[in-house]
């Protein structure tokens, strides 16, 4: 097969459930070796587009190459070449740690003789060595998840793909997991996640993109996006009075935002700050600008439930 | 088409059988004690203690008549229960049918693996019930052992059955309706108690469009005498309904896994 520079490669997809646009004219490219990122709040679409690319969904309109071969056509040997990691886990309940990875393994014509030094390799890597006989039911939450991320890399796919990979994980899981996939990353294994977990992406993916409604709102690397989108740093000043403040900073480059009694003023640079300090305000927090800034910038602060 | 082909099963669905036996084998013995006790007390209550009652039915003992039925019902049962409440465990509770979707196996892989597990299960309880028969003297001639590829068509065939109705369950209750309007009728009917023949002429035609009958008359033949009537005939009506149930399971099974 030629090397092509797109590990996926999609064209206007579309699906509807219903009468629900679940996904509405997306277009996304993945490239070779990068960790790619869809974000967006709860309904967005982001678990359908990965159904799509996964084969578990089929697109009404559009079109989807993943490594080259038409997805929609041939499922089985896009899935042969990618490891699928769910939201939920789909680990086998009745059957060990070890028997879990072999018999997984046989998915995909490993026998077990042949998988064998690959699970030693992979329990190793996630730190689950010493569970290789246990029970699924009496691993915790977070070794559920390096189970299944070990899973589905039992048979060395080129591109990795994550449902949410941390959601319902305390943070000492979730660091690890994210030291693991970006350990991943660096050995030249492509990843395409979602999430709506801002650090996440902020902290794993080379090039994100926001979705909401089922469309793309914008695709780019996360520290240009908040730049291009929202500036350099933010000044909260919670409880007071914006008249008098916005008129001590007239016409310096910024934009306000009032939510509640917060007011956050987006800046390209410090003068906003010198201004605020020269004019004896001391209630302020200055903090860099975030992907969360940029994420409640695009998709808005109402509830999604 | 093309959409149909990637339902299509494959031999991959060889490892889904792996998978079912892996699970399997620490359950073995307590399982098929249940079952076996169960059909064997059929066997004395019916052929032995209303076997008394009951005249010479053909040149057979009752016990003798109704030995080869229970190899073909303790069959259906068991695939019965493994493709509904087994089945509905694996596709809707433990989401494992799931996990192998993300492997690259096919929705046909699938639901072929598991009906291969189901008739391999059932092969089991008819190997030991077969037994059971030999123990009572009840096997006719060596040529029995043949009715032992007719249970394994028998058992895919109403696992299925039973994959179809685990596909439209909408929770595990409604298998009763699979168990009173499907299986216990032909449990009764299908010819394993009484001979079909003599029977109003309505119940009689219920009876003959009922799958089970194929392998009741098969079963007999084969276990008492070595040879069955038309055995061809009712080797194909039982492959025609197998195949035909496997084909809507996969549609089926299909549908609920995939969008």
């Amino acid at each position: 097969m030629p090397e092509q520079e797109y590990e996926v490669e999609g064209e206007g997809l579309a699906k509807s459930y219903g009468s629900v646009k679940a996904v509405d004219g997306v277009s996304l490219r993945i490239r070779r070796g990068e960790c790619y990122g869809i974000l967006g709040p709860n309904g967005a679409g982001k678990t359908t587009t990965i159904k799509m690319i996964c084969g578990y969904a089929i697109p009404d309109a559009g079109s989807l190459r993943v490594f080259g071969i038409d997805a929609v056509a041939d499922s089985r040997r896009v899935r042969e070449r990618m490891g699928i990691v769910p939201q939920e886990s789909t680990l086998d309940s009745e059957l060990t740690v070890y028997e879990n990875l072999w018999v997984y393994a046989g998915y995909f014509g490993l026998s077990r003789k042949e998988s064998r030094p690959r699970i030693e390799e992979l329990l190793e890597f996630f730190q689950l060595r010493e569970k290789w006989d246990a029970q699924i039911k009496a691993l915790s939450g977070g070794m559920k998840r390096r189970l299944l991320i070990a899973r589905a890399l039992i048979h060395r796919p080129r591109l990795l793909v994550l449902d949410e990979p941390t959601t319902g994980l305390d943070p000492q899981a979730r660091h690890l997991v994210w030291n693991r996939l970006r350990e991943l990353r660096r050995q030249g294994l492509s990843i395409l996640l979602t999430t709506h977990y801002m650090e996440e992406a902020a902290q794993l993916c080379d090039r994100i993109g926001v979705m909401d409604e089922g469309r793309y709102l914008v695709e780019g690397a996360p520290i240009d996006l908040v730049r291009e989108r929202v500036g350099e740093e933010v000044i909260e000043l919670r409880g007071v009075d914006e008249g008098p403040v916005l008129r001590a900073l007239d016409g310096l480059p910024f934009k306000p935002e009032r939510v509640g009694d917060t007011l956050y003023l987006y800046c390209r640079d410090g003068r906003v700050m010198d201004r605020l300090i020269g004019a004896g305000r001391r209630d302020f927090l200055r903090r860099p600008a975030t992907l969360e800034d940029l994420f409640l910038h695009l998709t808005g602060r109402e509830l999604r439930e | 088409m093309s959409e149909f082909l990637q339902h299509a099963p494959s031999h991959r669905a060889v490892r889904v059988w792996i998978r079912h036996l892996v699970m399997y084998r620490s359950w073995f013995i307590a399982e098929w004690a249940g079952s076996l006790t169960e059909h064997a007390l059929y066997l004395l209550a019916f052929g032995y203690g209303l076997g008394r009652f009951v005249p010479d039915m053909g040149g057979m003992a009752y016990a003798q008549f109704i030995g080869p039925g229970l190899v073909v019902s303790i069959a259906m049962w068991s695939a019965s229960y493994e493709s509904t409440y087994g089945a509905y465990s694996r596709m809707r509770l433990q989401h494992i049918y799931e996990g192998m979707l993300s492997a690259p196996l096919t929705i046909g892989d699938v639901v072929l693996g598991d009906l291969l597990w189901c008739a391999s299960r059932s092969l089991i309880g008819a190997v030991l019930m077969l037994i059971v028969l030999s123990a009572f003297g009840l096997v006719g001639s060596p040529w029995a052992a043949a009715v032992l590829p007719v249970v394994f068509i028998e058992a895919l065939m109403f696992a299925g059955l039973g994959l179809i109705a685990t596909a439209l369950a909408p929770s595990h209750s409604f298998f009763n309706f699979h168990y009173s309007l499907i299986v216990m009728p032909m449990f009764f009917f299908a010819g394993t108690f009484f001979p079909l023949q003599g029977l109003p002429a309505w119940m009689q035609t219920v009876s003959e469009l009922m799958p089970l009958t194929h392998a009741v008359v098969l079963a007999r033949g084969l276990i008492v005498y070595g040879h069955a009537p038309d055995a061809l005939w009712h080797l194909f009506m039982l492959s025609v309904f197998t195949l035909g149930f496997l084909a809507v399971a996969c549609g089926l099974v299909g549908r609920r896994m995939l969008d």
